[in-house]
């Protein structure tokens, strides 16, 4: 193999080189794209969950009483007992569990979305400490409230007010602006898990539906091991029940009904296809221009190169050209994934799992979680790509250069 | 072989393409430092005789020696590294490498062969000196005329010190006085340095420029 020649060979004839090049970069782009596609879908499916620190939540839908007074359980979020939480505490693949109990608590003038959270767990609504837009985050053991910002300001409560829940009285430390979280943890008011235990446990009417003692929660938040968030989830309605409403990534990627999220088959077979046009595109390319050089190898095999010389030459020829088509490949799709993250994606929120009423005003319209389309390539997947290409590149000129070796100086220099 | 001065001895060689016999059992030998013509009209034969005593193809019958070596029966990679180390080749239509400049054309018997960069050049730009084109060196062969073209052609055929240059129809491409300067060269090569030269060619008059002429027809040399 000689350098000199590869170089002045790929620079001289530059039409037949932009031609593989680009042939096989189209390919390399479009796999590339495709794959950032489904894994951007992936990570936008994550969204929902991610703001409210898991990976999965868990919630079982019940009964609500029939009359609407005091403190109830909305009708997706039942009780979840302390003995169930701890079997779930203890499936392998867990890595964090927080809870917390959300309740709808209908006093004589106002009806309150009220959401306990533990305030120092990391796994849970407890991120939404990251939105307290006045005022200070709930100290621990201290029986405080936050009121969303909205619900605030449309019913003129301010920081140091108080506000009378169940009965009880709760000065306001902070204001929370929730509107950038998910959907899942919104609440008019955000107070510490164990004053609204005790709210829980206190309410005849909640307890005539469905039981709750002092340790037990409504609303489960898992953080675990992201190759086993499906066999966790399975093991989460194995204890709770077939009916527990168990989100993960997943159930939400189905309900974005994309092919990219529907089906890593489907991602599997667009690249194999966009491979095997890249491939096909390559080798036709590489083939032409080989075929065009029978006579310079069969004079090159008359000065004495052997069949191994010429062939290295081909396969060095053909690998710093896959590696080009794989480098303008990456530098397509990246401007692919470019236009593309201006894309927005609606992910929709089931019902079950939105913590507004569905008898009050906007209680039953349709939630989506909406953001743009995360689409970027990882490392991984452009060195992934850029091999795939060379790789391509080498074989092609390979067999290409195993064939066209064998010819016989003397058959193509013969017209003379 | 029959004598230790011939470089070149066949022996009954003959070459079928299906029915049809190309060459019929030629015997010849060539001595060392000797300027051989093989003068016949065109599908005579002459060319494909060039190409089985250069081990560019196999004969269907018969022998043939090169500096002392059975060239018959060798494997195509085996005659690849013979013509290397014994071999020079001018043909026709020159059949340089369009994407390659002056020396490195000259230079590419040796692209395959460990050696440093800076030695190919300084032995293709000292043979392209001989040949009156130091300031052609960069040059591509679509820059260089037919003349230019056949002497980076010689200057290639030289590069490995062949034991025997085969040159097809050397002059066949270029004018009158384009093809007697080539011819001059190649006799100068043939007087000055005692290369041993098979030439093929149609031109009687080219022909009798060599030491001796061998005549073929009909896939027969007849002197």
């Amino acid at each position: 193999m000689n350098l000199r020649y590869v170089f002045k060979e790929l620079t001289h004839q530059k039409r037949r080189t932009v031609i593989s090049v680009l042939g096989l970069s189209i390919g390399i782009a479009l796999f590339v794209i495709l794959n950032a596609l489904s894994l951007a879908y992936h990570e936008a499916a994550r969204a929902p969950l991610k703001e409210v620190g898991a990976d999965i939540t868990v919630q079982r839908p019940g009964n609500v009483p029939q009359e609407l007074a005091g403190a109830v359980f909305p009708c997706s979020a039942v009780t979840i007992d302390e003995e169930e939480i701890e079997d779930i505490k203890a499936i392998p693949g867990i890595r964090g569990m927080g809870k917390a109990v959300l309740l709808w608590i209908f006093d004589p003038n106002r009806a309150w979305i009220v959401l306990g959270i533990e305030q120092n767990n990391p796994v849970g609504p407890s991120i939404l400490k990251n939105f307290i837009t006045a005022g200070c985050y709930l100290e621990t053991g201290k029986p405080e409230v936050l009121v969303e910002t909205a619900y605030a300001r449309q019913f003129g409560i301010r920081l140091g007010d108080h506000v009378n829940v169940a009965g009880r009285s709760y000065p306001v430390v902070g204001l929370i602006d929730a509107s950038h979280a998910s959907k899942i943890a919104v609440a008019n008011l955000y107070l510490p898990l164990a004053e609204v235990q005790s709210i829980a446990a206190a309410s005849k009417n909640l307890q005539s539906v469905s039981p709750f003692a002092g340790g037990d929660a409504n609303l489960l938040f898992i953080r675990a091991d992201q190759d086993r968030i499906t066999t966790v989830a399975a093991s989460v309605k194995a204890i709770l029940g077939g009916k527990a409403t168990v989100a993960t990534p997943e159930s939400f990627l189905k309900l974005l009904g994309s092919l990219f999220a529907l089906s890593d088959k489907f991602t599997l077979a667009a690249s194999i296809i966009a491979m095997i046009i890249a491939i096909l595109i390559a080798f036709k390319t590489m083939a032409g221009n080989v075929a065009e050089r029978a006579r310079e190898i069969g004079v090159m095999k008359a000065v004495g190169w052997t069949h191994r010389n010429v062939t290295m030459q081909l396969l060095a020829e053909s690998v710093i050209q896959g590696f080009a088509a794989g480098l303008l490949g990456l530098l397509i799709a990246q401007a692919a994934a470019v236009a593309l993250g201006f894309m927005t994606v609606n992910i929709p929120i089931p019902w079950e799992m939105s913590p507004t009423p569905h008898f009050l005003p906007g209680g039953g319209d349709p939630l989506f979680k909406t953001l743009r389309l995360p689409v970027h390539i990882p490392w991984s997947l452009a060195a992934f790509a850029l091999l795939l290409s060379v790789i391509i590149g080498g074989l092609t000129g390979a067999l290409l250069g195993r064939h066209i070796s064998k010819i016989k100086p003397s058959e193509v220099l013969r017209h003379e | 072989m029959n004598n230790k001065s011939d470089i070149l001895v066949g022996i009954d060689l003959a070459k079928t393409y299906g029915e049809l016999a190309v060459v019929k059992g030629v015997s010849l030998a060539i001595r060392e430092g000797e300027f051989v013509s093989l003068v016949g009209k065109s599908g005579c034969g002459k060319t494909t005789l060039l190409s089985i005593l250069s081990g560019l193809e196999h004969p269907t019958r018969g022998q043939a020696f090169l500096n002392g070596k059975e060239i018959t029966g060798a494997s195509e990679d085996e005659l690849a590294l013979f013509r290397r180390e014994n071999v020079g080749f001018i043909f026709q239509s020159f059949n340089l490498i369009p994407t390659l400049s002056a020396w490195e054309n000259v230079a590419l018997p040796l692209f395959p062969i460990q050696m440093s960069e800076a030695e190919r050049r300084r032995r293709a730009t000292e043979l392209l000196d001989q040949m009156e084109l130091a300031h052609r060196l960069e040059h591509l062969p679509a820059a260089l005329s037919g003349g230019e073209k056949q002497r980076v052609a010689i200057a290639r055929a030289l590069i490995n010190h062949p034991k025997i240059v085969f040159a097809d129809e050397p002059t066949g491409n270029l004018d009158t006085a384009t093809g007697d300067a080539i011819m001059a060269i190649l006799n100068g090569l043939h007087r000055k340095q005692g290369m041993t030269i098979l030439m093929v060619t149609h031109e009687s008059e080219l022909a009798k420029t060599a030491d001796r002429v061998l005549h073929m027809q009909d896939g027969e040399v007849l002197s």
